[in-house]
């Protein structure tokens, strides 16, 4: 099957030699993920902390509507940075303005040190862009198209036949080169549009939303090429999926009405730690505290508790001493992801009992 | 890399009917006025006829083309810039390490290339008279530069046209009012400013007039090289504004 293809390795003479996979292997096994306590997923690079992409201060205003306000951002070598916001948030316009399509209202962006604005062209070398919609021409064959990305991206002629042969490999489309791309369906053309993004292994890549419209199966073998991906590249990786963000990215920064209300600051390991509580009847959340294993509790809606726990006690202490203590437990459930909980906080969304 | 874009429009203009509609519904028309010039010219007796069959034929099939030729500028136009606008496919070339002028050029290229076969639509159907009729070949080559050059105008305006919205109709219904407006813009001499042949030099049929009649004059060549230069850069700058819009 095509799909199988896909996975990492899967390609001969794919992107890296199979010394670069120990070599990142290695990097990975000593250097752990920044990922809200997952251990690394497979394909993982650790990020090599060479800054590719600086952002200072970028505003970019539509008439009277300021769809980004004062963002700053950086992206190392060998990272992914997640971009989450809900609709309107501005992930969108920052994207585009990445990838050069749109221009900054003020503010700089740099791509290895060199300057967007200055100079387009040289910075433009060096990323490869996944727009929201894939850019694919409906009168195109698959090769035919990815023949004249690699042409519009500068791909030596003497290279274009392995470039596209590779990206057609890593995005599962090796055996559909003659075929139209009016007639692909969507996952097909998502991929193609990822594929295009690839073909001249760019140093940044940015991914407008990449596994819409893919099935669960595509999903996670776009996971897999992404971290595949980020060996080689810094990677900015936007979605509206916080499982997908957290299973892919380094990072993450979340963007709120076109600012950014949170950047790095995401990687700790406290998803474990924080549990609810639902005790009858509701006892006060003093006696809660004053439990051995609980470092901090605070009241949420109803009846619950948010419990945090300390870094050596488990939920099975805490239901021992709940108990012991005389309180009636109704309910003890682990407190959702660290990422969605932070999301929803910071964007000042209800958070639901 | 302006061949790259050119050959990219080149290729997606020949695959679609646009093109092939355009040169058939052209060819229909052409081959109709032809067959009346010829059949007019013959039926004349030698004292009656005013002009060469040359110049009948060069007067009446080429200013036709050049009519057909203004209708399908901005049809084979409006894809290349407000079609890739409507699809999102222009973010393709938006990323890309292009110069804004090579993706200008590109585009022209692509329109002049699917625009040519319809300027030598003329001179296709004047070969059926070879060895029947003693025609002037010098005359024929300067009218199909006149309407070449027009062509190249034609596809100049309808790509700045193309680049002003993201909805092809509206870009096409733009073009035709730029285009109609270069093509009545000398009547305005005789409604009002006798005296003032600005408005005649702005008009691009005054200019091709000269070449259906054989005349090849540098100012008309330059004026229509001007206008098609002058639309190009329109098109740069609206290309450069629409990352700021």
């Amino acid at each position: 099957m095509v799909m199988a293809s896909v996975l990492v390795g899967g390609c001969h003479g794919a992107a890296q030699s199979p010394s670069a996979v120990v070599v990142g292997r290695l990097r990975a096994v000593a250097d752990p993920l920044r990922v809200f306590g997952k251990s690394p997923p497979s394909g993982y690079c650790a990020p090599v902390m060479e800054t590719l992409v600086r952002v200072t201060d970028l505003t970019r205003r539509f008439g009277r509507y300021t769809a980004l306000a004062g963002l700053d951002l950086t992206l190392a070598r060998g990272e992914v940075l997640g971009l989450l916001g809900p609709n309107g948030a501005g992930k969108t316009t920052c994207l585009r303005v990445l990838s050069g399509n749109l221009a900054p209202s003020s503010g700089r962006v740099e791509i290895a040190g060199i300057d967007l604005a200055r100079n387009p062209v040289g910075a433009k070398r060096l990323l490869g862009y996944l727009p929201e919609r894939p850019p694919l021409y409906q009168d195109l064959r698959i090769d035919e198209y990815l023949g004249f990305c690699a042409r519009l991206h500068r791909v030596p002629r003497a290279k274009t036949a392995d470039a596209v042969a590779q990206a057609k490999c890593r995005c599962g489309l090796d055996e559909l080169g003659r075929r139209p791309i009016a007639k692909l369906s969507k996952g097909y053309r998502q991929r193609l549009g990822i594929a295009q993004a690839i073909l001249h292994r760019p140093r940044l890549l940015i991914l407008d939303e990449p596994t819409e419209g893919l099935d669960p199966v595509q999903v996670r073998q776009i996971r897999t090429l992404v971290r595949e991906l980020a060996c080689d590249s810094g990677i900015i990786f936007s979605s509206h999926v916080l499982p997908e963000v957290q299973a892919v990215c380094d990072r993450v920064a979340i963007l709120h009405q076109g600012r950014l209300v949170s950047g790095d600051h995401l990687a700790t390991d406290r998803g474990p730690l924080v549990w609810r509580l639902r005790l009858a009847p509701p006892a006060d959340c003093a006696a809660v505290s004053a439990l051995d294993c609980v470092a901090q509790a605070s009241p949420l809606q109803e009846e619950y508790t948010r419990v945090v726990l300390k870094p050596d006690q488990g939920p099975e202490d805490l239901a021992r001493q709940v108990v012991a203590a005389g309180l009636g437990l109704r309910e003890l459930t682990a407190e959702r992801s660290d990422l969605e909980r932070v999301f929803f906080d910071l964007i000042g969304a209800q958070e639901p009992a | 890399m302006i061949l790259t874009i050119a050959g990219r429009e080149l290729r997606g203009g020949l695959v679609t009917p646009l093109l092939w509609v355009l040169l058939g519904a052209g060819q229909v028309v052409l081959a109709w006025v032809f067959l009346k010039v010829v059949d007019d010219f013959s039926g004349l007796g030698a004292d009656e006829r005013v002009a060469s069959l040359s110049q009948e034929l060069a007067l009446n099939l080429f200013s036709i083309a050049a009519v057909i030729a203004m209708l399908a500028a901005p049809l084979i136009a409006m894809r290349m810039l407000s079609a890739e606008f409507r699809d999102g496919t222009y973010d393709l070339i938006g990323a890309a390490p292009v110069h804004l002028y090579a993706v200008v050029l590109g585009k022209f290229l692509g329109v002049v290339a699917l625009l040519t076969p319809l300027c030598l639509l003329p001179a296709a159907n004047l070969t059926l008279l070879l060895g029947v009729a003693h025609l002037d070949p010098g005359l024929f080559a300067a009218a199909t530069l006149g309407l070449w050059l027009a062509g190249l105008m034609f596809g100049a305006i309808g790509l700045y046209a193309a680049s002003l919205s993201a909805q092809p109709g509206a870009a096409v219904l733009a073009a035709f009012g730029l285009l109609l407006l270069f093509s009545v813009i000398g009547r305005a001499q005789d409604l009002s400013l006798p005296g003032l042949s600005l408005f005649a030099w702005l008009a691009w049929n005054e200019h091709l007039l000269w070449f259906l009649l054989g005349a090849v004059r540098v100012s008309d060549v330059a004026y229509f090289l001007l206008f098609t230069g002058l639309f190009l850069a329109l098109t740069h700058r609206r290309l450069a504004n629409r990352r700021l819009a």
